[in-house]
């Protein structure tokens, strides 16, 4: 029972990060009609340049974080001009291919320039205000700082996230548009920088993914490869689109996993989402939680 | 008739290459082989039937782990292997083709990534069948034999050649022949309109399924192809990166075209080898070039070239 | 007089919804039929419906006596079911044969298998198929499109397209959906003529939505008006148009809403 906790706890890790990369893509999905596979090289690029900045510029963690938010969104703003403003008009396989062929530069160009060996982030804690305060003991179950970070961040972000959805002004348009992009431009909604700013949120949340999940695991140029896969996963099951879809099913792909791993076998802990994601799709295409649609 | 003399004169072309070329460029020649028969297999589902898929990385594993295993377990011949490899390939096929059934578009292109992935984990998990992470080793390919009369060596690498070379043209004149049949138009119809073609009394079901199958079944011969002659398989060389290529060399010579993926299998095999110490940067290259046709030119090359043809 | 279709009590919902409600049709052999009603009052639906694109939630059926409820799409056609789209409806790239040649692939006695090795017999009845194909657009006068794209065309030429790619397969039963809809005055009287020899020559019976009230009065036996999903008024439409009922739905319905509202 001790370890059935701390597998949980395992389990809400990854999971922050699969709901911190996930949330970014369905919302480029669901407001853009962007199905983008070079999601995962802003988590690999967000992990390199945290570690390029902490341990290569010696930058304090605050300022590590700034800088990784602000290369991740200058990535997503590129990432908009070549994925999205080109082909907006096509079908949404044109934007598969498209992000396949980004996805497969990216990586070669960090494989070029950071070399194929896997690195790791050093996290000194210690020096982090409130976060070294933290206990790393909950009752039967063990956390180190740097792992409770993640969930804590999520939480955070997300947090900051949906109010911005819900309660500004950039919100409204970005949910308008979701709903209607011909109707929200008439509206007076300013279609390309929302396109613009979801594409910059949705890369930055992934590369603040990748920088925290780095002094955990190694990060190495193709990592994003399973981080975008499991993003698909969560954005599928959690309904594309739907954010707070994203968050319970990241959490929930993330506990999956680790329990799969723990009580059935290591080895089928990657391939679970994945049946889930094809019997998902053929049996309820509006994911877990949304409502089911038809129309003449 | 025209285009079957091409074929031949081209077949031909490749057939005496051996003699003048070295080793090295004899393979190279073999993997363009290999990837010719899986862009025109791709082509056939995504390019005419336009069912896009990413998971031809999947159905090559398919074919190459049956030659291996088969070949491990029960000591069996290529020319055996072949056909295994075919129908393994081609019943996965099948199987990812119902769902295409009911979904279209990027929902089933996630499908498909979602079979490669699976196919690509089971492989590289499975060690007790798969062997795992470390993979199969095949040994030489047995010579074809008749009545206890050897016909053909294949353990030299020329005799290999040409068989891959004899495999390759059998496989582009089945799916030329598809692709001009009336199941070929009726795979076009499908890609236009789904719901007309079933209203014009179209067996849509039937058309997307024969299009898996076949796009499957072709990649699983390149799959058996590759497995003797790499003398073995491991998972990564079956992965989505794999399918992208494909998806690339399809795209850039233009989808639905058929000589289109023909020629974008050919240029993305030789660039490499043309670029000398640049191919360091052969990857990044594909990718760069995938995003630019996509973005300028996303009916690929020969599709833009007919398009002028037909003002 | 026999029934070619008949539909009895279809029922179609979208979520909460009730786009068709208990609507009766049917067309009998050698009779064109009009379904008509404002904007949004389910014609589409019913259509859809009648040819399988949709499956009702209830109600039977009948196609030339086989329950046809539950068939799909491509069997309805093989049993002898053609239409035309209101949204023009073509192969864009194939050629104009092309596109009537495959509507008659469903009647080729050939295997595909047959086809896909190039024997003769195959090769002959594709050979027939094509020259049927020019024959009808000659008939169309069109010939010389044959063997152009369709986008080459107006719209008034693609429309006759679709048209004869319905004939291709010798349907008991065509389903013409607006086929007036985007064409010049003088266009619409051909294609009342047009229609008329349909089922005068080849003697198709024809359901026909339409929004055009001439064509409806030229050509039509009888008229059903769907409003809001409810069959309101059915028969001759001479006397159906001066119906108040009918009048009410399609001129008064905005006051009535509004004023309900």
């Amino acid at each position: 029972m001790d370890l059935f906790l701390q597998y949980v706890a395992n389990g809400v890790v990854t999971g922050s990060t699969y709901v911190l990369v996930a949330v970014g893509l369905t919302l480029i999905f669901g407001i853009l009609g962007v199905v983008n596979f070079a999601h995962g090289e802003f988590y690999m690029i967000g992990g390199y340049v945290g570690i390029v900045a902490i341990t290569m510029l010696k930058l304090p963690v605050l300022a590590a974080i700034a800088v990784v938010l602000l290369a991740a969104a200058l990535v997503g703003l590129v990432a908009e001009a070549i994925l999205h403003k080109p082909l907006k008009s096509r079908d949404a396989t044109n934007s598969i291919i498209s992000s396949f062929g980004l996805a497969v530069a990216l990586q070669n160009a960090a494989l070029l320039v950071m070399g194929p060996q896997p690195q790791r982030l050093n996290l000194d804690v210690s020096k982090i205000p409130v976060l070294s305060s933290l206990p790393t003991d909950f009752g039967p179950v063990f956390l180190p700082q740097q792992r409770t970070l993640i969930p804590l961040t999520m939480v955070i972000l997300i947090g900051v996230l949906y109010a911005v959805l819900k309660y500004t002004w950039t919100g409204r348009s970005l949910r308008a548009m979701a709903q209607h992009a011909t109707v929200a431009r008439l509206c007076g909604v300013r279609v390309q920088s929302v396109a613009v700013v979801t594409f910059m949120v949705g890369s930055a949340l992934a590369g603040i993914a990748g920088m925290l999940m780095s002094s955990i695991f190694f990060v190495y140029p193709v990592v994003g490869n399973m981080i975008a896969l499991k993003a698909f996963t969560v954005v599928i099951l959690g309904g594309m689109g739907n954010v707070a879809g994203a968050a319970v099913a990241g959490l929930l792909l993330g506990i999956t996993e680790s329990l799969t791993s723990a009580y059935v076998a290591n080895s089928m802990r990657d391939v679970v989402g994945f049946v889930f994601v094809i019997l998902v799709l053929l049996f309820r295409p509006q994911g877990l939680f949304g409502k089911a649609a038809e129309r003449s | 008739m025209k285009p079957y003399l091409i074929g031949l004169a081209v077949a031909l072309v490749l057939a005496v290459a051996p003699f003048v070329l070295g080793g090295y460029e004899t393979n190279v020649l073999m993997m363009m082989l290999f990837f010719v028969i899986l862009a025109v297999g791709l082509d056939l589902v995504a390019g005419y039937c336009g069912q896009f898929s990413f998971a031809t990385g999947a159905f090559y594993g398919l074919g190459a782990y049956t030659a291996a295993i088969m070949s491990r377990d029960l000591g069996s011949p290529i020319w055996l292997n072949l056909p295994a490899g075919a129908v393994v390939a081609g019943l996965f096929g099948l199987l990812l083709g119902i769902p295409a059934l009911r979904l279209k578009g990027h929902f089933l292109a996630i499908v498909t990534i979602a079979f490669q992935t699976i196919v690509y984990l089971v492989i590289s998990q499975w060690t007790s069948f798969t062997g795992g992470q470390v993979g199969v080793s095949l040994p030489n390919p047995a010579p074809l034999t008749a009545f206890g009369v050897t016909l053909v060596q294949l353990g030299s690498l020329r005799s290999y050649y040409w068989l891959t070379l004899a495999v390759a043209v059998i496989c582009l004149l089945l799916a030329w022949r598809l692709a001009h049949s009336r199941l070929g138009s009726e795979w076009i119809a499908i890609r236009d309109d789904e719901t007309l073609a079933a209203a014009v009394g179209i067996d849509t079901t039937r058309g997307k399924l024969t299009a898996f199958i076949a796009s499957a079944a072709l990649a699983g011969v390149a799959g058996v192809l590759t497995a003797h002659a790499m003398r073995g398989v491991t998972p990564d060389d079956f992965t989505i990166w794999i399918s992208a290529t494909v998806v690339a060399m399809m795209v850039l010579g233009g989808r639905g075209t058929f000589i289109g993926p023909i020629l974008g299998a050919v240029f993305l095999v030789l660039m490499p080898e043309v670029l000398g110490r640049l191919a360091e940067y052969k990857m990044l290259i594909y990718g760069s070039l995938l995003v630019l046709a996509i973005t300028l030119m996303p009916e690929g090359v020969i599709g833009r070239l007919r398009r002028r043809a037909a003002r | 007089m026999s029934k070619i279709i008949e539909a009895k009590g279809i029922t179609k919902r979208f979520g909460g919804v009730v786009a068709v409600n208990a609507v009766d049709l049917s067309v009998e052999k050698g009779q064109i039929v009009g379904l008509i009603g404002p904007n949004g009052s389910g014609k589409s639906t019913m259509v859809n419906l009648v040819t399988g694109e949709l499956l009702a939630d209830e109600g039977g059926l009948l196609f030339n006596g086989h329950d046809i409820s539950r068939m799909p799409l491509y069997k309805r056609a093989r049993l002898g079911m053609a239409r035309s789209f209101q949204m023009l409806r073509l192969f864009h790239s194939l050629s104009v044969e092309e596109n009537l040649v495959l509507a008659s692939h469903m009647r080729m006695t050939t295997s595909v298998v047959d086809s896909l090795f190039g024997r003769a017999a195959a090769r002959e009845e594709t050979e027939r198929a094509r020259a049927k194909a020019r024959e009808l657009l000659a008939w169309f006068d069109l010939q010389e499109f044959a063997e152009r794209p369709v986008t080459a065309m107006s719209i008034g030429q693609q429309r006759m397209v679709e048209i004869a790619r319905g004939l291709m397969s010798e349907p008991t039963l065509l389903v013409l959906d607006e086929p007036a809809a985007g064409l010049s005055p003088p266009n619409v009287d051909k294609l009342i003529v047009l229609i008329r020899r349909l089922r005068d020559e080849f003697g198709i019976s024809i359901l026909l939505v339409e929004h055009v009230m001439r064509v409806v009065r030229d050509l039509c036996d009888r008229v059903v008006v769907l409003d809001s999903g409810q069959k309101i008024a059915e028969g001759v439409p001479d006397v159906v148009v001066k119906d108040p009922v009918v009048v009410e739905a399609y001129i008064g319905s905005g006051w009535k809403r509004r004023a309900q509202a």
